[in-house]
Parts: C-alpha cells; sequence; structure tokens
C-alpha cells in the first residue's frame, strides 16, 4: 500500500466515508433538513478524485492499478464513476421532499443510499473476482433495507424478495466464480484470460471445457439478477412498487449501470479471447432476445405506474444486452469494441431518460398519491412543465429521434446487425414498435384524458431542476451524440 | 509392530483414563468437601430451581422470548463475523508488518473504526436497551 | 480424498439449498438453505484451493516454490469473505422477517404475498 495506491481508490474511500459522515451527522445533529444537501455537496469529494484520476492532476496515477491488481482507476471505470456520481445527486436532490414525510430516518436513506453507491463503484473499479463479490453484496444489502424502508406490508414485502433473490443470484455467482477460480487457479481477470489461452482445449467442448462452461453461465446467470434480466425479471415490478420511488429510480439507473459496466469488464476481460467470444455471445444474445420480449409483453397489461416502468427497464435491459452480445472481431481489431460502445452510450443516455421519467413521476405522484397511469389524467394542464419532462423522457424510451433513445437504440442494433446478429436486432425493431403502445398511452393519458380536479400541481423546485436537467441531457445528447460517444471510445481503450 | 500398535492404543486408553477420572474425580472431591464445611449444604428455594442463573422463572408454560433478545442475536450475528478478518491478521502479524510496515496496523485500525461506529450506531438508536 | 469427491460433496450441498429455497414457505427456513448454498461454495473454494495448482505451475521442481503456490491461499480468502457477507446478509434477512412479522403477524412466504400482476 502506497501513496499510488490511496490515489486510485480514493474515489471509492471517499463514497464510503460521505455515507458513514452522513451517519455521524445524523446522530449529532440536531437539524436534519441540511443533510440531504451535505450529501450533495459531499459528492463533490469522489467526483473530485474521479476527475483527478481522468486527468491527472495531483499523484502519480499512469499506472491505473493498485491493490495487488485488485482494483483499478482506468477511464472504463472513471466513465461509471461519473454517471453514478451524477444519478445519485440527482435522485437526493429530488428525493429531499419525499424524505420530509420520513423525519426520523432522513439520515439513514441517504447513508444507504450512499453506501450502495460506494459499493457500485467499486464494483465497476473492481478487477478481480473476490473484490467484485464483494462490492456486489455492498451494493445490494443497503438496496434491501431501503426497499424495506416504510416497513408498511408491500415495503416490507419488497424488501424480502430483493434480499432473498439477490442472495440466491449471489450464490448462484459464486459458484460460478469458485469454479473459473478452481479452473484458472487465479481470481485476476487478466490472470484469468492468460490461462484459459494457455489451457489446452477441449474443440468438442463449449468454452474448451465443461468447467469453464458451467463457471461463466453461473456468473452470467448471477449478474443477470442485477441487470434485471429474464429469468430475474419477477423482482422488478414488486420491488418498484413497494419501495420508495426515489429508491426505485436509483435502482433503475444506478444499479443497472454497474451490472452492465462489471459484466462487460468480466466478459470482456477475462474471456475476450476468440473461440471463448462467439461461446458467450450466443448466449447473451438468447438471453437478451428473450428479456426484451418478455419485458415489453409483460408491460401491455399494466395499470400501476411503477410497474409498468419496472417491466419497461426489464426490456431496456434486453437492448442493451444485443449490445454486449455483439462482439464482432478479434480483440484489438477496430470492430471489437463497437458493441460495447454502443451500450456505454445507452447507458449514459438511458440514465438522463430514465431519470426523467421517474423524478417526474416523483414530482406528480408524490402530490396525488395515485400511482395508477389514470391517475396522470389531464396533468398536461394540471402541471404542464413536469408533463412535458415526463413526455421527452417517454419518447427516448422509446426511442423516436432525435432524442438519445433513438441514437442509442441506433447504435446498439447496427453493432449486432454487423457482429452478424441480425435476427438479434429484428426483434429488438419489433420490440421497439410494440412498446408504442404503452409508452403512448401515458402521454394520451396525459393530455387527452379529462383529469379528476383541475387544481394544479407545482413541483419542488429543486426536484424540477434535476429533472429538467435530465431532460435537457436527452435532447442534447441525442442531437449531438458525439461528444458521449467519443467518452464512450476512450473508456475503452482497456480492451 | 506390537509395540507401536501399543504406543498408539496405549494413547487412547490414557485419554479415556483422563475422561472417566476428572468427572467422577470431581463429584468425589465435592462429595468429600462437605465433610470439611468448604461446601455448604444449605438448601434454599433458590437452589432448587432449574436455573440459578439468569431471569427467574415467571410462567410455568414455555413462553415466548422477549423480542429484544433478537436485536442481541442480530448484533451479535454481525459482530461475531467480524473477528473472522482479525484472527488471520494477529497470526500473522509480524510478517505482514515486515512487508508493509505501520500500514499492516492502520488498515486493521480502520476496518475496526467502521466496526465501532456501527457499534455507536446501534448503541445511540437505543438496540441495545432492554426496555 | 479427492477434489472430484469434495465438489461432489460441495454440488450436492448446493443443490439441497436450492431445493430448500424452492420448496421450503418458511422464510427462516429460506434463508438457512440460503446460508446452506454459501457454505456449498465455501467448500469448493477451500477444495480448490487445497487440490489444486495453477496449470502452468504444476511441474515446478522446487517444494519451495509449489509450497509458495499453495500459500496464496486465494481460496481461503474467498472463503473468509464469503463467510462475513453471507452473515450481513442472514441479519439483514432476519430483520426484514421482524419487520414483516409485525405488520403480517406471520413468517411464511406466501402469506407475505400481496402484489400480483
Amino acid at each position: 500500500m502506497t501513496a499510488h495506491d490511496w490515489w486510485i481508490i480514493a474515489p471509492e474511500l471517499a463514497a464510503a466515508g460521505l455515507a458513514a459522515l452522513l451517519v455521524i451527522a445524523d446522530l449529532a445533529l440536531r437539524n436534519k433538513r441540511i443533510l440531504a444537501e451535505l450529501a450533495v455537496i459531499g459528492l463533490a469529494a469522489p467526483l473530485f478524485f474521479s476527475l483527478n484520476l481522468w486527468f491527472g492532476w495531483y499523484g502519480d496515477t499512469t499506472d491505473p492499478s493498485a491493490l495487488f491488481g485488485a482494483i483499478t482507476a482506468d477511464r472504463f471505470a472513471l466513465f461509471f464513476h461519473f454517471l453514478l456520481i451524477g444519478v445519485s445527486a440527482a435522485v437526493i436532490l429530488a428525493s429531499t421532499k419525499y424524505l420530509e414525510r420520513m423525519p426520523g430516518l432522513r439520515g439513514e436513506f441517504l447513508a444507504l443510499m450512499l453506501f450502495s453507491m460506494s459499493g457500485m463503484m467499486m464494483l465497476v473499479s473492481a478487477k478481480e473476482l473476490v473484490a467484485i463479490y464483494v462490492s456486489l453484496e455492498l451494493t445490494a444489502l443497503p438496496v434491501a433495507a431501503l426497499a424495506a424502508f416504510h416497513r408498511g406490508a408491500r415495503s416490507v414485502e419488497a424488501g424480502l424478495k430483493f434480499l432473498v433473490l439477490s442472495a440466491i443470484a449471489s450464490a448462484l455467482l459464486l459458484y460460478g466464480m469458485v469454479y473459473i477460480y478452481g479452473f484458472t487457479g487465479s481470481t485476476n481477470l487478466e490472470i484469468i484470460l492468460q490461462r484459459l489461452n494457455e489451457i489446452p482445449s477441449q474443440p468438442d467442448q463449449p468454452f474448451g471445457s465443461y468447467g469453464v462452461l458451467l463457471g461463466v453461465v453461473l456468473i452470467v446467470a448471477g449478474f443477470a439478477f442485477k441487470m434485471a434480466v429474464v429469468p430475474w425479471q419477477m423482482w422488478v415490478p414488486d420491488v418498484y412498487e413497494g419501495s420508495p420511488t426515489p429508491l426505485a429510480a436509483f435502482l433503475s439507473v444506478a444499479s443497472k449501470a454497474a451490472a452492465f459496466a462489471v459484466i462487460i469488464r468480466v466478459l470482456y476481460a477475462a474471456f475476450g479471447s476468440e473461440p471463448l467470444t462467439q461461446d458467450w455471445s450466443g448466449l447473451i444474445a438468447a438471453l437478451a432476445a428473450v428479456t426484451m420480449t418478455v419485458g415489453n409483453l409483460l408491460a401491455l397489461s399494466q395499470k400501476n405506474i411503477k410497474r409498468l416502468l419496472g417491466y419497461s427497464t426489464v426490456s431496456q435491459a434486453g437492448y442493451m444486452l444485443a449490445g454486449v452480445a455483439a462482439v464482432s472481431a478479434n480483440s484489438g481489431s477496430a470492430g471489437f469494441i463497437a458493441g460495447p460502445q454502443g451500450v456505454l452510450y445507452y447507458l449514459m443516455g438511458y440514465a438522463f431518460t430514465n431519470l426523467a421519467v421517474f423524478l417526474s413521476v416523483i414530482a406528480i405522484t408524490h402530490r396525488t398519491g395515485n400511482e395508477l397511469i389514470s391517475g396522470l389524467n389531464g396533468m398536461g394542464r394540471r402541471s404542464p412543465v413536469v408533463a412535458m419532462l415526463l413526455t421527452v423522457g417517454l419518447l427516448s424510451l422509446l426511442g423516436v429521434p432525435p432524442t438519445v433513445g433513438f441514437m442509442s437504440k441506433a447504435f446498439v442494433f447496427s453493432a449486432a446487425v454487423n457482429s452478424g446478429l441480425i435476427w438479434l436486432a429484428v426483434i429488438g425493431v419489433v420490440n421497439t414498435a410494440v412498446s408504442a403502445y404503452y409508452y403512448l398511452r401515458i402521454v394520451r393519458a396525459m393530455y387527452f384524458e379529462e383529469p379528476s380536479s383541475d387544481e394544479p400541481i407545482r413541483a419542488d423546485l429543486r426536484a424540477l431542476a434535476a429533472t429538467g436537467t435530465a431532460a435537457a441531457g436527452v435532447a442534447v445528447f441525442g442531437i449531438g451524440p458525439w461528444f458521449l460517444l467519443k467518452l464512450a471510445e476512450e473508456s475503452l481503450t482497456i480492451l | 509392530m506390537l509395540e507401536d500398535y501399543f504406543r498408539q492404543y496405549g494413547l487412547l486408553f490414557l485419554f479415556a483414563v483422563i475422561a472417566v477420572t476428572v468427572p467422577v474425580g470431581m463429584l468425589a472431591l465435592s462429595y468429600a468437601a462437605s465433610f470439611v464445611r468448604i461446601r455448604p449444604t444449605r438448601q434454599t428455594p433458590v437452589k432448587r430451581t432449574a436455573y440459578e442463573g439468569g431471569m427467574p422463572p415467571f410462567s410455568p408454560k414455555p413462553s415466548r422470548f422477549n423480542f429484544r433478545y433478537y436485536y442481541y442475536a442480530l448484533l451479535f450475528v454481525v459482530f461475531d463475523v467480524e473477528t473472522v478478518f482479525l484472527y488471520p491478521w494477529a497470526v500473522r502479524y509480524g510478517l505482514l508488518s515486515k512487508q508493509f510496515g505501520i500500514f499492516a496496523l492502520a488498515a486493521v485500525m480502520l476496518f475496526l473504526a467502521v466496526v465501532t461506529l456501527a457499534y455507536a450506531y446501534a448503541w445511540r438508536k437505543k438496540a441495545l436497551e432492554w426496555t | 480424498m479427492t477434489l472430484e469427491n469434495v465438489l461432489l460433496l460441495s454440488a450436492a450441498l448446493f443443490s439441497i439449498g436450492i431445493y430448500g429455497v424452492m420448496s421450503r414457505r418458511s422464510i427462516i427456513t429460506t434463508l438457512m438453505s440460503i446460508e446452506l448454498m454459501f457454505n456449498a461454495v465455501v467448500v469448493a473454494a477451500i477444495a480448490f484451493s487445497r487440490f489444486t495448482l495453477p496449470a502452468s505451475l504444476a511441474n515446478v521442481e522446487s517444494p519451495v516454490q509449489a509450497a509458495a503456490v499453495r500459500l496464496a491461499l486465494t481460496g481461503h480468502v474467498f472463503a473468509v469473505f464469503i463467510i462475513a457477507v453471507a452473515a450481513a446478509e442472514v441479519a439483514l434477512g432476519l430483520a426484514i422477517v421482524f419487520a414483516l412479522y409485525r405488520v403480517r403477524e406471520t413468517t411464511e412466504i406466501t402469506d407475505a404475498a400481496t402484489m400480483k400482476n
């Protein structure tokens, strides 16, 4: 452990330290109103340390790997650090009004969310299986506690479902990791890749041997829970419906982004050599096709807006998986990163989009207390600004040009076509057409249905600022995607 | 050959002898002590209860435990397992301090600080109070 | 005792755990079954750590180097972390079960489920 190691892990340490500081402040301070502001301002610390690693202002940061190769601060990790910090700040800003309803527990809510965020930051930086597992649990356990936060019947049920399913998923993940460790003798992703190339492989067995096959399938199955991919889609709507809405926003964006980051890193770093990529590419492509279809079909019949958005995030995860599966050429060649680049762009755009949608839903349902789609009737008149922001978000989720959602789908599907997965792209386009039904149903309810009352709904200013920023991002990065694309490309230099 | 046999099983025999002697001897010693008034034999109601220590039994039926027990159990489960990290560190501290210097100590102190923070939190939130 | 035997034991434990998770209605039993799955993983990790060497180092001549490789002990580290995290997981699970018992007076999974599609 040298000074260099401290600089590398500084963002994660700062995030965890901020969470611990909030716990202490919650115990010590009488005025709990400032806790949310403290959290948002405090997020500047991990942001600063991440920016420092990106630009190399202070300290020796030329070698991004630290702690014996367990943690790295490469561009890929830093890209997700920025995303996670931004999402957390937006969710905290938008939930200050929401938190006032539970005065005694404000500190815990913020601290648990930040602990989960520090786990996610660890997860995207981890380059070693034990570190990945531990940070995965650090992201999951606070979320389970947060889901059960209201202590009502539904909230507790949501927490219980999340915890039990997450435990089963991590047991599967662990079993897979241990098999990979057993077959390669190492838990470091790069050494695993080396060893897999050295070990003579049986050509008749997928992945060179059935042991590695078992390991990879179980690892993918474990991460599939966090990505909310079929067959783990069942927890999503229940947890979104039962848990506090800010948590649902946090889960749907941050947790999903971290899970995609880690699965891209594991698949491309540890199993990224030529015969192996074809083996897992087929597996992921099948998973993607099933996920987008199932998510869409289940979303069609939903009446509760949070459940509908839950299934919508499932189908979005399916589209993103199509990008992960689109691995076409050898590592090092130009086409190799097209798929992951699309996914990174998709994740960034999806963060803006889904935040715009969820935060506007929070702003409305917090006032009306009605979470049914019919509760949004006539919002175009009652709350024109929020309704407009929500519409922008929904159009981007659907993928209407010129929003960021359209561009991300275009990149991901074209990457799939280029790597020979034309059938997958066709399924994706068909699914997009189907999803128009339920996304536009919400828009129709807001503008063409009669409201139950004409009383205008005024949103909290901070929440409006966060939602507006997200919606602006949807428009700006949809019209001019170059900045994000460049960022994503630069982040993928590790592959 | 036979000698080996007896050396191995002789140890086992010795073990059996000790295993029998210790409890029997302790009972015998206790009985012997009652003659020289080291062990008083006054009977009191407390002595006749099933458990001399702990809470006095207040109802004949097996009744529900106080809910608070579970909080103790929870805290115990978490704090108990933290030891698993300390034990290997303590055993190999000499080696670690040679390689990492003061950091071998600092890392564990940081870990303990986090655990202590959790403990203080539980304390302040009155999870340790009985009522 | 060979590696295969221990891995079979681990697989059997893991399967029993999965069966328990799927078949039991009591949440406490579900948590116990999950714990069984974690312990199966611990058994496998220790077995791999004990029985295998990295393929590239398997024919090392000097016993010192072989011993050093064994002392890499990654599997043991894995096991220690799994034990600690599993304890935290179970503690949180029990806490949520208490909360459930307070609102619903039950610890059965089927009684807890209210949300439907």
